[in-house]
Formats: structure tokens, C-alpha cells, sequence
């Protein structure tokens, strides 16, 4: 190769220009190659690796929350709401990026009672980028906070509940905690159906979680909405059952009292009040948990006397007695070395008695006779008495099994007729309710077949669901009909409880026209596992039923009344009831005999 | 010296820089309306969704006027008589935009606490930019008379002055705008030119290895650039992920997802909003995940080519000041490639640099394709006798040292 005219170029021999090129050259290759194996390395080596890293950074797994169902009422044959949705909002900031001092400002002035967090202490958390900072902000505020346009603020719809009754029949409806899920009551018991089935949204999202269209295995279940559910309880009866409750109990040493409307021809219940009620939608302020309960269906208890109904019809069932059978009564009866005495000890009632007598003045003296005659033997409880008496409370009537109501309930408990030390004392005290635990609902739905024609149905609260403004009429539970007590058996216990109220009639108490009966019962509290005698605290409770005179009874009303520490007699109890049977007639329209 | 005739120009060149400039409009206009997206979401901006493709499509304009004006109307010669002068008025320009830059002007534009822009009424423009083609020219003139004078590797007429200009240049840019990019293309500039000036080995050695020092001690005394470092070195290493490591990963998220064919135009799912910068610095990245490792590889393989290109011209370039100037093209090219690509595939720490013809932005791709463009001019001027002029122990001494590096690292 020529070596002319390469001198002129290079002034310095020493320094070779073609070489020095090469050097580029070679830097360009050399720095571009690395950067292909680098590539290489990345894009086809490590590809899997990637794409599973950015599917978990990408992919947006959301939960498309189902609208949960509202609760409705009866009111003069259309449903009516008692439970809406109203729609709040989360605010979520990312602290990264959101100006703190705006968001400061803003929910300082719309959402201070709503914010959830300390923001110095959002904004001093490292790498923190997601934060909800408020919770069930009002629709309006939150448009106020929006409208100030502060950069990475972001709001999340939330439905929550509202109640435009207030606090009306709180412990029968319960509430929905912060979670969305119901608590106690009808929100409790029906969650399922309320609360639908969320669907899902899986989706190749973007930095601010808003789904893509890039996406190729983006899923979207669509959410099933909850069901509107209609209760078969009447609003306004339910209302005016609570005001004069409250009245009650405010006009009494009673704090506590709980009342129960049903049809004893369907039972279907018409009202149930558990007093005093509190605030659903601010149920986090509720100091006493057992201001949740609803003692109807959920606390068992002794009814005391009020189950004298049901030792009586078990013994007219069985043809052991009628209202007119006699017996002696000394006035008290000793049973497995046990002396049980009659509450009333008027001398008149001393001696030979019918049964009849013995139910108005509920002499427990009466009630063990019927268990003796059950058993076959008037002079002593046999096995025979205990048995069929379990087998007419524990099978026909149910009490102490769960009903099937659709609430939360609990079983109660019957005892066993053989198993165990004292049986007859036990089962001599069962006769009038003692012994023994069962619930309201159990007790009432009992008595409604010992005065409907003996005919036991499964109580129920739901009439059904509503679908676009259509009431759907479809049982919840699984409904028994069971003729368990004879036609005359049920006639002739109307007649002994509407003659337990005949002097209500004359006192102008029970108005002319109409059969009204009833029958009370005060329970003594078991202290330290056993009665207490001094009568310190006491649970007064009454059932009864109205309806025209010469007709089935159209409604059961049970009330029952209590206070820690109180002595709360059946006499309030029965004064409540009083109340209510008069006004049920006047609300119900109920017509008297022509 | 031989007159040489014009001839044709480099088609090579031309080309890969009118492709390069057409591939990055399609990039932008795909991921354009996701980045107004992402910010008006996140900032309450009110960007419209093709704002981004109408600003590039608009640099893309200017750009090639740029690049036409350079190429065929604006003669080198003619340029070169203003090198000092351009020099002058860039310095000038880059001091102004400190002192009014503490003075907060509100003529001066700045983002995460940088400075670097002016602002005039909307239009904004980076003097760093300027002042790399500045250098360019600057030393394109400076070391020829210098060669000329026979005074290369003095230090008093050659080093004295030549540090001054470039200390001041580099102080204004990585001190006074804390912008590390422009000063590592500064940096290439200079010791790219400086390779070729006819500077002795060993002063040129000595002179780099004061620079790589001076600029070690830097990083290791700034806070901020020592945590783009750790970062750098957690995420070589597979650490754990910190905010400083968040735009790196995300980048080789981008990249590792594209795979062999890439996810296809409009696709991209790091576009919205999880990469940093995905339309400016980070848009090679995008193209990896978009266009995969055969897009990648044909897009290095134009600038490879394109750079390989230039070498040759500067080869076949008789004139010294012409020569120097293309390398100065070629070494500012170079380096923004490099340090960007290797920036978004975690091969060094993220500097914030554009990837020319292919970011986002307009000042950037406006004065390198005017650089590109005096480039193409030259390549009219080239002859062949020059290219062969070879020295041959010269070829020899390379091919050696190539191959004992390639037995040291067997």
C-alpha cells in the first residue's frame, strides 16, 4: 500500500490518525455488543421472569361489590323501606405525590368527622403510596373535596345504610358494620340474600388502577345485586306497639321489654319490638352489646305461668281432664321432699276446685294435678305423666328446638322426663313454666295452635322479596302444618283463657264484642342454681289473644318485661298488654261480633 | 492538500436519521395519549391526547429544517468562522440561565428542583443543548489551529486554554443545571476530539484519568447522585426495590416484557404511567417492550451503522477542522446512545439523558440534527485516497492489542 500523502495529515509521527479512528471503531462494536447481550439476556433469557413480574404489577383484581338488598315493612298491603342504601364515598390519596397540605385543608373543612387517619403520619410512612384517609363521606362533600382539584386524590363509591324509621325496630333489622356485613337482626340472619354476589373484575390495569383495553385475559364477572327483602311485619303496628312499649317501661321499674305480634293462623309475625331500641346507623356508640339482642327469638327463658296452656291442652288432648274435672287444693303440693305453693292463698279457692278455677287464679297446685291425671294416676307424677308432658312440649309444641324462623335463634332447653335426679320436682315446676328454657317466639307460636284449632305452623317474618317494585311472595322457611291438639281441645282452652279475662270485661278493660283472652306468668330468677324466694328480681311476662267474639282469634300478642335487679311483676306486663290488645284492635280494624 | 470535487452525499446517514426520526413519531404517537393521561390524573393537567404527537410531530419539523439547513444551505467553512463565537454566546447563555435561575426568574424554567430551561412564553429551550454543538464547533476550530500552530499538548497555548473553556462549559452544565447527561456528552465531545487531535498517548491518558477522578469524586461527594449509583448497583444485583430503583426496574420491566416480537404498537402496558419519563429518556425501553428484541436490534444496528458511518467520513475527510468536527458529531452521538441504552438496561446508573432522534423533546433533537446535518455535508467532501492511506504497523498495533485482550479474558 502507498504510504504517500499521509505525512501532510499527521504533524506528529508518533501519533497514527487511521489508528486512533479504530479505536472509535471498536468502542462503537464493543459498547454495542454489550449492550445486545444485555438485551439478549434481558428480552429472551429472563422474558418469563418479566412477564410474570409485570402481570403482578399490572393486573387489577377488583371486587365488583353487589348492591346490598333494602329491607321492607308491610303498611296497609304494600311494601314500604325501612333500610336503604345511600351512597358515600372513600377517599384514597397516594402520599407520593397528593399535595399534602390540600388535602389537609379540604377534609379539615368537608370530612373531618369522616377522616380516618393521622396525615402526618400517612406522609411520614416511607414508600407509602396508597392511603384511604376518609370513609362514608357524604355524595356532597365529597364532590366539594373533588371540586378543590387537588392532583392524586381518588374516591371510592361505598353504599351504606340508612334508616328513615330511626330507631324503630332496630333489634329485630341489626346493622351493617364497616366491612358490609350484617350484624344481628334481619341483616345478621339474612346476610346471604341481602348482601348478593360480588363480582370481579380482573383486568391489566394502569398506574392509577384504571383498567386497560391492552389487556388479553381481562375478566369481568358481573356482581349479582342482594335481594330486597319484605318483612311480614306491619310498620305501623310495629310503630305504635314500640311508643306504648317505651311508655311502659318508662312508666314502670322495667327497663327492658319485648313484644310480640303474630297471626296465629299463619304465624306470621306482625310486629317485635325489643326495647330499648338504639341507633343502627351509629351502632358503634352503642355501650351495651346486649342492647343488639333480640330476646325474642335469641334469649331463652321461663315464661313461668304462661305455660300452664300447655299442660292443660296436653291433658285435654289426651282426655285426662276437662275445664269442670276437680281436685283438692291445700294450696301448696309436696313433690320429691320439694314444697311448691300457690301464689294465691285466698281461703275462698281452699278445697275442692275445677280446673277452670284453678287456671284463672293459676294455681300451680292445678297444673301438677293435670300432669298427675296425664300420668294415670291422680295421686302421684308417674313416668307415664312425664313422658307424654316432654312429648306435648318438646314434640308437638316444640319448645326448646329452634324454630325456623328466619332470624338468629336459640334452642332453649326441655328437660329429659327420666334422665337425671328429680325428675317429678323438675317436671312438677315445668307444668307452669319452670325448669325449662324457651323463647318468645317458641312460647308464642305454641300458644297461637292451642287457641288457633290446634294447628301448629312454622313461624315466619319474611312475606318475600321485591323484584322492580313486585312484592314475590316466597317462604323462607320450611313451613310445618301440624294438627297437634283436637278442635275441642283448642275451643275449650279459649274458653278457660278468655274466662281468665272476663273481669277485664267488666272492668271495661276488654270491650264488648270481642273474645279476648290471656294468661300471665311472673318468673322468679335463678341465683347461684336456684330459685330465688325473695322475689328481688322478677321477669313478668302475659300472652293472649284477641279476635271478634265467636270467631278463631286473628292476633297473639306476648310481652314480656324485665329489669336487673327489678321485680317486674306479671301485672305489668299484663297492663301492657292491655294497652296493646286495644290498640291492635283499633289498628287492625278489627270488626266486633254484630 | 488535494482539492477534492463534491459528490454525492452519505445516503447511510441520511437515512438512518430520517428512519430513526420516523420511528420515534410512531413510538410517541402510540404512547403519546397515555402520557397525557397518566399526568392529567395524577396532576389535574389538561393535556389533549394527541398533545404529545403534535409537539413531536412539530420538533420533528424544525428538526429537519435544521438538518436540510445544515446540510445544504449553511457551508461548513461558514460556520467554522463563528466557532468562537458560538462558544461565546453559548457560555453566555448557560451563565445567564444560572444567575437567573437564583434570582428565580421567572424566564427560567425548572422541574424537580433542576433548572435548565428558558421559558419564553411557552417555548422553552435548553442551552445545554446549544452548548454541546457549541463544543463541537468550538473544538473543531480550537484543536486544528492548534495543529497548525504545532503547539498540541503545550500547556500553556494548548492545555491552559483548552481546560479553561472546557471546566467552564462542564461547570455551568453538571454544577449550575445538575445535569449529569449533558455533562457525560461533554465529556465524550472533548476526549473524542481530543483522541483525534494528535494529543500524545500518555497526555491524553494522564488528562482522562484526571477527569474520570474529578468526576468519581463528584458522585462520591453528592448525596443525590450517590443514591442513583446504589441504586444502580442494587438493581444489577437483584436487591430490594427501593424508590431509587423504581425507574430502572420498571425500564428492564418494559424491556423483559417485550421479548422476541414485542407487545405491537399501542400495546404497551408500562406506558401508563408506570415508567418514569416513558416518551423522553425512557422511550428506549418502550420500544423494547413494544417492538421486542428484533425491533431493538434493528434500531442499535441504524445507529451502529450510522456511527460506523461517520467514522468513515471523518476517514475519508481530508480536512483536519472538517474531521474533528464530525467526530465531535460522532462522539456526542455515541455517548447519548450508549448512556442511555445502558441507563434503561441497568449496565450503568440512570444519568438522565435523551436517546437522540428517538426522545421526546425538541431543543435535543433540533441541534443534533443540525450536527448530523454538517455531517452529511462533509460526506460530499470526502476522498478515497485518504481512506486508503494507511499506516500499516498503525493497523498492526491495533490488531495486536485486540488480540491480547481477547487471550487475557480466555
Amino acid at each position: 500500500m502507498s504510504r504517500t500523502n499521509y505525512q501532510h495529515l499527521v504533524t506528529n509521527p508518533a501519533v497514527s490518525m487511521p489508528r486512533r479512528i479504530r479505536i472509535l471503531k471498536n468502542i462503537v462494536l464493543i459498547a454495542l455488543a454489550i449492550i445486545l447481550v444485555r438485551l439478549f439476556f434481558i428480552q429472551i433469557v429472563e422474558h418469563d421472569a418479566w412477564v410474570a413480574k409485570a402481570d403482578e404489577a399490572h393486573t387489577l383484581l377488583e371486587t365488583i361489590v353487589a348492591k346490598r338488598g333494602e329491607i321492607y315493612m308491610m303498611d296497609d298491603g304494600e311494601p314500604v323501606p325501612v333500610v336503604l342504601n345511600q351512597t358515600t364515598y372513600q377517599i384514597i390519596i397516594d402520599p407520593a405525590v397528593t399535595d399534602k397540605e390540600g388535602i389537609k385543608h379540604a377534609l379539615e373543612t368537608y370530612a373531618k368527622d369522616y377522616t380516618v387517619v393521622d396525615l402526618d403520619e400517612v406522609y411520614d410512612t416511607e414508600g407509602l403510596r396508597y392511603s384511604i384517609v376518609a370513609k362514608n363521606v357524604p355524595r356532597d362533600m365529597a364532590n366539594k373535596i373533588a371540586e378543590e382539584n387537588i392532583g392524586a386524590v381518588w374516591f371510592k363509591k361505598n353504599n351504606q345504610r340508612v334508616y328513615p324509621e330511626g330507631e324503630m325496630a332496630s333489634g329485630l333489622l341489626g346493622f351493617v358494620n364497616s366491612d358490609g356485613l350484617g350484624q344481628y337482626g334481619v341483616e345478621g340472619s339474612l346476610n346471604g340474600e341481602l348482601s348478593g354476589k360480588d363480582g370481579l373484575l380482573k383486568a391489566t390495569a394502569d398506574v392509577n388502577k384504571v383498567a386497560l383495553s391492552i389487556g388479553k385475559d381481562n375478566v369481568k364477572i358481573p356482581a349479582e345485586d342482594g335481594k330486597n327483602v319484605v318483612l311480614s311485619v306491619d310498620r305501623g303496628l310495629q310503630k305504635g306497639v314500640e311508643e306504648i312499649a317505651i311508655d311502659a317501661v318508662n312508666s314502670s321499674v322495667a327497663t327492658n321489654a319485648s313484644v310480640l305480634v303474630m297471626d296465629p293462623n299463619t304465624s306470621e309475625v306482625l310486629a317485635m319490638a325489643n326495647l330499648p331500641n338504639y341507633n343502627p346507623g351509629d351502632y358503634g356508640n352503642v355501650k351495651d352489646a346486649s342492647a343488639y339482642v333480640n330476646y325474642v327469638t335469641e334469649v331463652p327463658y321461663e315464661p313461668a305461668s304462661i305455660c300452664k296452656s300447655f299442660t292443660y291442652s296436653a291433658a285435654l288432648n289426651e282426655g285426662a281432664m276437662t275445664a269442670d274435672t276437680t281436685y283438692f287444693n291445700e294450696g301448696y303440693e309436696i313433690v320429691d321432699g320439694w314444697k311448691i305453693q300457690n301464689a294465691e292463698q285466698r281461703a275462698s279457692i281452699y278445697g275442692t276446685i275445677s280446673m277452670k278455677t284453678a287456671l284463672y287464679w293459676s294455681l300451680n297446685t292445678g297444673s301438677i294435678y293435670a300432669l298427675k291425671l296425664l300420668g294415670g294416676n291422680p295421686a302421684a307424677i308417674t313416668q307415664q305423666g312425664r313422658e307424654k308432658l316432654y312429648n306435648y312440649y318438646y314434640d308437638k309444641f316444640r319448645l326448646g328446638q329452634a324454630t325456623g324462623i328466619e332470624l338468629f335463634e336459640a334452642e332453649g332447653y326441655i328437660p329429659d322426663p327420666n334422665e337425671g335426679w328429680g325428675r317429678d320436682s323438675v317436671y312438677a315446676n315445668m307444668t307452669f313454666g319452670q325448669n325449662l328454657g324457651i323463647t318468645m317466639i317458641q312460647t308464642a307460636t305454641a300458644f297461637s295452635a292451642v287457641i288457633n284449632g290446634g294447628i301448629y305452623h312454622t313461624p315466619t317474618i319474611v312475606k318475600g322479596t321485591l323484584e322492580d317494585g313486585e312484592l314475590k311472595t316466597q317462604s323462607q322457611v320450611e313451613v310445618v302444618e301440624d294438627q297437634i291438639l283436637s278442635p275441642e281441645t283448642s275451643a275449650s282452652m279459649r274458653d278457660m283463657l278468655v274466662n281468665n279475662r272476663n273481669y277485664k270485661v267488666r272492668d271495661g278493660t276488654d270491650k264488648y264484642g270481642y273474645a279476648v283472652g290471656g294468661k300471665s306468668g311472673t318468673a322468679q330468677v335463678v341465683r347461684n342454681g336456684v330459685y330465688d324466694d325473695t322475689y328481688a328480681e322478677l321477669v313478668g311476662s302475659y300472652i293472649g289473644f284477641i279476635g271478634p267474639e265467636g270467631e278463631l282469634p286473628k292476633y297473639v300478642i306476648m310481652v314480656k318485661m324485665w329489669g336487673e335487679g327489678q321485680s317486674v311483676g306479671s301485672g305489668d306486663a299484663m297492663d301492657l298488654f292491655d294497652k296493646l290488645s286495644n290498640y291492635a284492635i283499633n289498628y287492625l280494624k278489627i270488626q266486633p261480633k254484630a | 492538500m488535494p482539492t477534492i470535487r463534491k459528490h454525492k452525499s452519505d445516503l447511510v446517514i441520511l437515512f438512518a436519521t430520517l428512519g430513526l426520526m420516523a420511528l420515534g413519531l410512531i413510538v410517541i404517537y402510540a404512547i403519546g395519549p397515555m402520557r397525557a393521561n397518566v399526568l392529567n390524573n395524577t396532576y389535574g393537567t389538561d393535556y389533549d391526547s394527541n398533545f404529545f404527537f403534535i409537539g413531536q410531530l412539530r420538533s420533528v419539523g424544525l428538526s429537519l429544517l435544521a438538518f436540510f439547513a445544515a446540510f445544504k444551505w449553511i457551508p461548513y467553512k461558514y460556520v467554522k468562522k463563528f466557532a468562537k463565537p458560538l462558544m461565546i454566546v453559548a457560555l453566555i447563555l448557560s451563565g445567564l440561565l444560572w444567575v437567573l435561575a437564583m434570582a428565580h426568574s421567572s424566564l427560567v424554567k425548572c422541574e424537580l428542583g433542576e433548572c435548565r430551561w428558558f421559558n419564553f412564553g411557552g417555548l422553552s429551550f435548553q442551552p445545554a443543548e446549544f452548548l454541546k454543538l457549541a463544543m463541537v464547533f468550538y473544538l473543531a476550530d480550537f484543536l486544528s489551529r492548534k495543529r497548525e500552530e504545532g503547539v498540541i499538548g503545550k500547556w500553556r497555548e494548548f492545555w491552559l486554554p483548552l481546560l479553561i473553556v472546557c471546566g467552564l462549559s462542564l461547570f455551568l452544565v453538571v454544577i449550575a443545571q445538575g445535569d449529569l447527561g449533558t455533562g457525560v456528552a461533554l465529556i465524550a465531545i472533548i476526549f473524542g476530539t481530543l483522541l483525534i487531535s494528535g494529543v500524545p498517548a500518555r497526555q491524553y491518558l494522564i488528562m482522562l484519568a484526571v477527569v474520570l477522578s474529578v468526576a468519581v469524586g463528584s458522585v462520591a461527594t453528592s448525596s443525590h447522585r450517590m443514591q442513583r449509583v446504589d441504586a444502580w448497583l442494587t438493581t444489577l444485583t437483584g436487591g430490594e426495590s427501593t424508590d431509587s430503583t423504581y425507574h430502572v426496574e420498571n425500564a428492564m420491566l418494559a424491556i423483559g416484557t417485550g421479548g422476541m416480537f414485542g407487545v405491537g404498537v399501542g400495546n404497551s402496558v408500562q406506558a401508563t404511567g408506570y415508567l418514569p419519563e416513558s416518551i423522553n429518556d425512557s422511550v428506549f425501553a418502550i420500544m423494547g417492550e413494544t417492538f421486542g428484541f428484533v425491533g431493538l436490534f434493528i434500531i442499535i444496528a441504524i445507529f451502529g451503522v450510522m456511527l460506523l458511518r461517520m467514522l468513515k467520513v471523518a476517514e475519508g475527510t481530508a480536512d483536519f477542522d472538517a474531521r474533528l468536527l464530525i467526530i465531535g458529531v460522532f462522539s456526542w452521538t455515541l455517548a447519548q446512545v450508549v448512556v442511555n441504552i445502558m441507563a434503561m438496561t441497568s449496565l450503568v446508573p440512570v444519568t438522565g439523558i435523551t436517546l437522540p432522534l428517538l426522545s421526546y423533546g425538541g431543543t435535543s433533537m433540533i441541534f443534533i440534527t443540525f450536527a448530523i446535518g454538517e455531517v452529511c455535508q462533509l460526506s460530499c467532501y470526502t476522498s478515497r485516497e485518504v481512506i486508503r492511506n494507511e499506516d500499516i504497523s498503525s493497523r498492526r498495533g491495533v490488531r495486536g492489542a485486540h488480540h491480547s485482550s481477547g487471550r487475557r479474558s480466555s
